[in-house]
């Protein structure tokens, strides 16, 4: 039995044939397990092409009324999650050109990848005793109980997220929460390991900064 | 960083040239996405680490990150959305003229 290719995270290997067949047969309780494990990747790919969480949601409802209308067109030349994706892609990218936005994937803007991730200023300049080494150190984190996180501080963090430039907030959400391996992320999106990695490095070392932000002036 | 870029010689793909014994705690937190992603040429993770050894603070840093990865995945447990009804009914039709 092959896993599922693409679509959803490695955590349940269904085979493309028996998907096929269920979608085909019209089967609406594997369709709902196909479509709930794949929305929340489907809507941050979407979503870093288009301008809103709501034309994000439109493009995966589209591309799911695509697919489940020419799911007979299908002729397994591809695996079908990459089927599924490329519709995925191909919608947003309609929305996107009617929006007037250019997001091309393969290659990182040099807005992406510019600047160190952490202020120099919490660093020992040249000047300093130990040049390249803390001068403002991070103060640990009180453990946690059980959730990691207050309420207020989980909004904290969704607001953060909200606010990272398209493409790190798309990595940090494939990776960090859905769960997708580097090597999923990658070949979903046609990205080098390099640049998912410097996406992934810098979207983490801001949210964590927020968090710095918030937990430090909690403690006051 | 670039796609065309050649490789560099052995070194990690850091924005810094690191100086011939030591990491600073400066370049450790521009690393430390490449350690916990186990992408570190050896002489830089080797670096890395006697620094994490030497560093409390950087242990800090990376325990932060480690923290702040936590978090975003309890992020994920939120559930999707229904499907459209419009596609379901799609679905509805094909049951209903199946074999």
């Amino acid at each position: 039995m092959q896993p599922e290719p693409a679509i959803a995270p490695a955590r349940r290997a269904v085979s493309d044939e028996e998907t096929l067949a269920a979608l085909r047969a019209g089967d609406e309780r594997a369709f709902r397990d196909l479509f709930a494990h794949s929305y929340p990747m489907m809507k941050r790919v979407a979503r870093a092409y288009v301008s809103s969480d709501a034309v994000a949601e439109e493009v995966v409802q589209e591309t799911w009324m695509a697919v489940v209308t020419g799911i007979d067109r299908f002729e397994g030349r591809s695996a079908l999650g990459t089927w599924i994706f490329s519709i995925l892609t191909n919608q947003a990218k309609t929305h996107s050109a009617r929006e007037k936005r250019a997001v091309p994937f393969s290659s990182v803007a040099p807005s992406d990848v510019e600047g160190p991730v952490v202020d120099p200023v919490r660093f020992q300049n040249n000047d300093d005793a130990w040049p390249g080494h803390w001068a403002t150190p991070p103060r640990p984190w009180q453990k946690p109980e059980r959730r990691m996180l207050s309420l207020e501080a989980r909004d904290r963090l969704k607001a953060a997220l909200a606010q990272l430039p398209d493409r790190q907030r798309m990595i940090v959400g494939l990776r960090d929460i859905e769960g997708y391996s580097a090597e999923e992320v990658c070949g979903l999106l046609g990205l080098s390991p390099e640049n998912q990695r410097v996406l992934l490095h810098r979207g983490r070392a801001r949210l964590r900064a927020v968090l710095e932000e918030y937990l430090d002036a909690a403690d006051v | 960083m670039h796609d065309s870029d050649p490789p560099h010689d052995g070194r990690s793909a850091s924005e810094f040239d690191l100086p011939v014994d030591e990491v600073t705690c400066q370049q450790f937190v521009e690393l430390v996405t490449e350690y916990f992603e186990g992408a570190l040429e050896p002489r830089t993770l080797s670096q890395v680490e006697e620094h994490l050894a030497m560093c409390d603070w950087c242990g800090t840093y990376l325990e932060q990150m480690q923290a702040t990865i936590a978090s975003l995945r309890e992020l994920g447990e939120e559930r999707s959305p229904e499907p459209p009804d419009s596609v379901l009914a799609i679905l509805r039709a094909r049951k209903a003229g199946g074999a």
